[in-house]
């Protein structure tokens, strides 16, 4: 398939404004100052895009709930704080097509009237900040940026924002509370950002993927985009695959590719000859999934019916030698170390599951301990601020349904199984 | 939510939700936390404060909503129209129990040893929503071992913390100081200041109020006692008029705790650091505990009994003194005392000299009630919340006033409203301010003749002559308050474009009383362009409008009603005393010598009277110069009523006996007065009131019902306690100006006001409040310092035209230069001594000590 968002992504000289350019880049912008504002959204909402960043929501929908009132001010976020364990699709984009990030975000700017723009950018991808600011820099110096863009009278600044090591700011209104200088947590839902954002404005905010495919949208149509993949899910995706196979990286395939397809013949199957035990299919929050799933199609709709979630499209492929109990533990762990403090389950709940499990994976289980999880699963899931200590619950679950007798016999034998 | 102003201009839309299956009716936009409380049903929180902006993390407010798979948080849930939501079901009762249990999973649970023990709400909870079985067997986190300081008075165990994060929302959204945040994240995440450093704040406490642990604690009450020890009694903060509510408690015989309650009073849970912590002076050492007396003329003070006292007083006080007896009662007595005092002197003593306070003269207290329109009747402070703007002048509330300011703080930060303040010194409240106007000390009139001109400059514009005029007068009153014309013009602006006003004006009018009739002026003005003017008072003594209220003033008696021949007020009577001509003066709780502006004449003036009785609770200034001394009674030994600055008449309640030999206020004066004439009365506190009801229209109606009762929906502002209006025929007299000129030698300008630690003399008996206090300090402006080489923390020379004092020297950022401020209320560095009487704000210069 053609390579739409990691198309420059062997080309060592795109993160160049002029390399980009003689690729055709900034093409499609030109094109969309030419439309009216409420064409593009519309555009983008016959497209069939939604959010890449994990939630799946219609991206077009998302821009038009923002007022169109022209003496408001408006903001734009990209949600570049990529942080979850072995998910990194959009620091490829980030690192090597900066300008195709860029693109997209004067596109959306111009869409929904954004007079400026943000990239939140993890604070440890330094050389992706680096190379963004380099090409935002070089975008101004060929007045993409600034005021009176192209002659057109559109007027946009960008800044990038770096992220000081905090997984919470992928949260969208942790994110802004972040851009604010303030604590990073995250914000009461309504006001939703759409209608009181970033310094109270309305704001969107976008994962760096979605803005990516922006350009194409524009450039090609959106009957193009949504021809590729299942209808409700159109478009190209990005699949960060990592763990036990041949090949892992970043491969950019057609939504509705099925997990097998991708790890049998993308990535050229497993490392060894032991064969797959479990698959994470989007980001470590996502429930796994066994072999008996690996016929799933990767797109939002078919993911999430098996009870998982495509979410960021990071998948995690696990062979027979993995223990189950020790990925759970790094899993939590991760989570705990990560909540923000703000809600009690999250703060309390989440380290108390961690330290069960630490418990279980060293050989210290004690009887009850399964039973005891759960019941925390409970009392955490679905009670707290935001979706964080969610993450953590439904990964521990799909891990305790798929492999419960693997924690049982932690708890007895004191000891793994494999 | 209880506290958002209604505002007249929004329209009210009702809905109708089920909440377990009972319709009821609500605003649109409750909370559904609130709803359910209207109709009855509990719902546990940590969080939610009314007064603080909702959060919802605490999450002990779950509820379920019909229809909705998650459960919600009611606090930050607003109620749809039709929803049914229920707040009992075996979910939502599991849910908080959940909660519970995470919160004691890393609960310190020493509850044996945490002050907290008994009152605290996490122990409450737990009691009445489970679990009553602990899961948790797993090594809790420790943020640290022992308890540690945060300031003289707030000592911190973090690891009974529930991080309900009431203490930074209140430090920041309240008091405004913001110096209070989170350190860390996830469960180590830990409400405290600046990586746990010693705080420089206001020290008032609210922090520990609000904290419904045993997190923040008072260091001065630290296992003094478990709660279930003390006795209490409800009583009004005596030291400014704002008249927070507060809760005075004692464990055998010793005050060891003054605290506020939530949705109680006016100030809810909030003080300021001499409410909360200023109780000590009940304690005090140095309390009078019996009467003293002057045997022999120069002789010394010397114990007697009260026979001995009142037989002296008998002999030397002439019954019929007309004009050359004389009575100043201080505004910190009750409303009952103050009333029987005036009557005391005017129908036991046949005089009409009798006055309040020690420091306003009578004539500008005349005008200051006609100005800030207090005979008609009592302003509350939150309806002077809802105008469009809000005018502050005259006043450093945010040192007076604090409870005050952190009503104009939260609200203001609520709404969208014009905040305009007009002061000399830089102040908290500035930040919530949208604008400020520096003028010089003493300069209220000259910035509020020149926004007449500028509101009236389209009616002088007819005339060539008349703006000519306008324009010379106009860049005199800019010249004498040190204001450039766009400042005036922005003041002039914002009043212009609202339709409701509020002007709160301070005591700097009452110091310097030129300032009154352009108040009045510009009031009148206001309301000749059709806008919604009001005005409230901002005073500094607990009592002072009840004392003005009961006529002790030489113009008019009770309820405004005017003397039939005005008497002397206090200047008039230390002149007259300073002439030989005063008989005899009975000064009770207050004490001019110490406060009165200019020390040199009033202590020759109170010298030279020929009998001087003086009633306090400590030996004050005043006291030293009696020929007989009385043992008053301090606020928390006695029943009565206090009004405060916006009429709003409260009770204060008896929590312990007067010291030694020491009698309430109130049977002294009676007991005087039965001296002379059998029949003087009325005999107790409730008789007296009841007289005061028959006797005063404004206080026929006035409800003193109060009820002691946690009060979650913070229904702050009781109505029905505001004094009732009157009509009353008082005159603003013209002052002129005293001239302060330049003068190169001393180039600063000195104001005076209190301090926030302190309020008059009395405070100084409070040992807690000296500490924070960290010495006596001069306060001018950053560029000041600057310019003259001096450095904050740097030891001082202040000296004036024939009195100096070394003080320690703070510089505050935005206070206008050439103004250098110094507090009333330091013993050893009595600013009064500056002061010369007629003389205006003294000018003073600042060395290197």
């Amino acid at each position: 398939m053609e390579k739409i968002l990691l198309k420059n992504l062997n080309n060592p000289d795109a993160h160049k404004i002029d390399v980009y350019i003689k690729g055709g880049g900034y093409k499609a912008f030109e094109a969309a100052l030419k439309l009216q504002p409420d064409n593009i959204i519309q555009m983008v909402k016959d497209s069939g895009l939604r959010g890449r960043g994990g939630a799946g929501f219609s991206t077009g929908l998302k821009w038009s709930f923002i007022p169109k009132d022209p003496t408001i001010k408006k903001y734009l976020c990209c949600n570049a704080d990529e942080g979850e364990p072995d998910t990194f699709k959009d620091r490829g984009i980030m690192d090597w097509d900066p300008h195709l990030l860029i693109e997209g975000m004067l596109i959306s700017s111009y869409a929904f009237g954004a007079s400026a723009s943000y990239v939140y950018i993890r604070g440890e991808f330094a050389f992706g900040a680096k190379r963004v600011q380099a090409a935002i820099n070089e975008a101004y110096a060929k007045r993409f940026l600034g005021k009176n863009i192209l002659g057109t009278g559109f007027n946009h600044d960008m800044y990038i924002h770096c992220g000081f090591g905090a997984y919470i700011c992928g949260e969208e209104t942790a994110l802004l509370e972040s851009i604010e200088g303030l604590r990073a947590q995250p914000r009461k839902k309504p006001p939703f950002p759409a209608l009181a954002g970033l310094y109270g404005k309305p704001t969107v905010i976008n994962n760096v993927e979605t803005l990516a495919c922006i350009p194409a949208i524009i450039e090609r149509g959106p009957k193009w985009f949504s021809s590729i993949g299942p209808e409700k899910s159109p478009g190209p995706k990005i699949f960060g695959v990592s763990g036990h196979v041949k090949k892992p990286g970043l491969y950019e395939l057609p939504m509705g590719t099925t997990l097998r397809d991708l790890i049998y013949n993308h990535c050229g199957g497993m490392l060894t000859a032991k064969p797959l035990k479990a698959v994470i299919p989007g980001g470590v929050s996502a429930p796994m999934f066994t072999a008996k799933d690996l016929d799933t199609p990767l797109d939002f709709d078919s993911v999430a019916a098996k009870g998982s979630m495509l979410g960021s499209g990071a998948v995690i492929v696990m062979d027979e030698s993995t223990c189950i109990v020790k990925m759970a533990h790094i899993i939590n762990r991760f989570f705990s170390h990560e909540s923000c403090g703000k809600c009690t389950p999250c703060r309390d709940g989440s380290p108390w599951v961690t330290n069960i499990l630490s418990r279980l994976e060293h050989g210290d289980g004690r009887p009850g301990d399964v039973e005891l999880l759960e019941s925390l699963c409970t009392n955490i899931f679905g009670r707290t601020f935001c979706p964080l200590a969610d993450g953590a619950v439904m990964a521990l679950r799909g891990a305790m349904k798929n492999f419960r007798e693997e924690f049982l016999y932690h708890e007895k034998h004191k000891r793994c199984m494999v | 939510m209880g506290l958002q102003p209604i505002n007249p201009y929004k329209r009210y839309i009702m809905v109708t939700v089920k909440i377990n299956g009972k319709e009821i009716t609500v605003e649109d936009n409750t909370l559904i936390l609130d709803a359910a409380r209207d109709a009855g049903y509990e719902i546990p929180t940590f969080c939610y404060q009314a007064d603080l902006m909702g959060i919802g993390s605490c999450r002990m407010c779950l509820v379920e909503i019909e229809g909705q798979k998650k459960l919600q948080p009611s606090c930050v849930t607003p109620v749809l129209h039709g929803i049914s939501i229920l707040t009992e079901t075996p979910t939502v009762m599991s849910a908080r129990a959940s909660m519970l249990e995470f919160l004691l999973a890393n609960h310190a649970m020493d509850c044996p040893v945490c002050d907290k023990g008994g009152e605290c709400e996490l122990q409450d909870m737990v009691y009445k929503y489970g679990p009553h079985k602990g899961r948790h067997a797993e090594p809790k986190f420790k943020f640290h071992e022992k308890d540690y300081a945060l300031s003289p008075v707030i000592i911190k165990n973090s690891n009974r913390c529930v991080q309900c994060m009431k203490c930074v929302r209140v430090c920041r959204e309240v008091v405004g100081r913001n110096v209070l945040g989170a350190l860390g994240r996830g469960d180590h995440q830990e409400p405290t200041s600046f990586f746990r450093s010693f705080l420089d704040c206001d020290a008032d406490g609210n922090c520990i109020e609000v904290c419904p642990v045993g997190c923040f604690m008072r260091l001065p009450y630290r296992y003094k006692t478990r709660p279930w020890d003390l006795k209490g009694a409800d009583t009004i903060c005596p030291y400014c008029a704002t008249g927070c509510r507060m809760v005075i408690e004692h464990r055998d015989g010793e005050v060891i705790r003054a605290r506020a309650q939530l949705g109680v009073g006016m100030n809810s849970e909030t003080l300021c650091a001499r409410g909360r912590f200023g109780y000590e002076i009940i304690n005090s050492e140095a309390r009078l505990t019996t009467p003293l007396v002057r045997r022999q003329r120069h002789g010394t003070l010397e114990p007697a009994t009260w026979e001995e006292a009142f037989r002296i007083i008998k002999e030397r006080m002439p019954s019929l003194g007309g004009n050359t007896v004389g009575g100043i009662a201080g505004a910190r007595l009750a409303t009952e005392e103050l009333y029987l005092f005036q009557k005391l002197m005017r129908e036991v003593f046949k005089t009409p000299n009798v006055d309040s306070g020690s420091r306003w003269d009578a004539a500008a207290v005349e005008g200051f009630i006609a100005a800030t329109d207090m005979a008609e009747g009592g302003v509350s402070v939150f309806d002077c919340m809802e105008a469009d703007t809000v005018f502050v002048i005259g006043s450093q509330v945010s040192e007076e006033n604090p409870v005050t300011e952190y009503i104009i703080r939260r609200i203001s930060a609520g709404r969208r409203m014009n905040v305009i303040i007009a002061g000399p010194r830089a102040m908290k409240l500035d930040s919530s301010a949208n604008l400020l106007l520096r003028h010089y000390p003493a300069a209220e009139a000259a910035l509020l003749s020149a926004v007449i001109l500028d509101i009236n400059a389209a009616k002088l514009a007819a005339s060539a002559d008349l703006t000519a005029a306008k324009d010379a007068k106009l860049d005199g009153h800019l010249k004498a308050a040190g204001l450039t014309i766009d400042d005036v013009r922005a003041l002039a602006t914002k009043l212009r474009n609202s339709e409701s006003i509020a002007i709160m004006a301070g005591t700097e009018f009452l110091r310097y009383p030129h300032g009154i009739e352009s108040l009045n002026l510009l009031k009148e003005l206001l309301r000749s362009l059709g806008k919604k003017v009001r005005v409230m008072p901002l005073l500094d003594r607990s009592n002072q409008r009840g004392a003005w209220e009961m006529g002790v003033h030489p113009a008019f008696g009770p309820g405004y009603v005017k003397a039939p021949a005005p008497g002397l007020g206090i200047s008039g009577m230390l002149d007259a005393a300073a002439d030989n001509s005063m008989d005899a003066l009975y000064i009770a709780g207050a004490d001019p010598a110490a406060l009165y502006p200019d020390e040199a004449h009033v202590k020759e003036a109170l010298s030279k009277v020929r009998f001087l009785v003086v009633q306090d609770i400590f030996l004050t200034e005043t006291a030293r110069l009696a020929d007989v001394v009385l043992p008053g009674a301090s606020f928390a030994e006695k029943d009565g009523m206090l009004t405060n600055q916006e009429g709003r008449a409260q009770i204060i309640r008896k929590l312990l006996p007067p010291p030694g030999k020491a009698k309430v206020d109130l049977d002294i004066i009676r007991a005087l007065g039965e001296m002379y004439d059998r029949s003087f009365g009325p005999k107790n506190a409730a008789l007296v009131l009841d007289e005061i009801r028959r006797a005063q229209p404004m206080y026929a109606d006035v409800s003193l019902a109060f009820n002691n009762k946690r009060n979650v929906d913070n229904k702050l502002d009781n109505k029905a306690a505001l004094v009732k209006g009157t009509k009353a025929a008082l005159t603003i007299r013209k002052f002129e100006q005293a001239a302060s000129g330049q003068d190169a030698q001393y180039p600063f300008m000195l104001a005076t006001g209190n301090h926030l630690f302190h309020s008059g003399r009395l405070t100084n008996y409070s040992k807690t409040l000296n500490d924070l206090m960290k010495g006596m300090t001069v306060e001018i402006s950053e560029e000041d310092a600057l310019a003259s080489g001096l450095a904050a923390g740097e030891r001082v020379l202040v000296s004036g035209a024939g009195f100096s004092v070394t003080l320690m020297l703070t510089v505050k950022k935005g206070t206008k230069r050439g103004v250098a401020f110094i507090a009333e209320n330091f013993d050893a560095a009595p600013v009064n001594r500056f002061f010369r009487k007629g003389k205006g704000a003294p000018r003073v210069k600042i060395t290197k000590a």
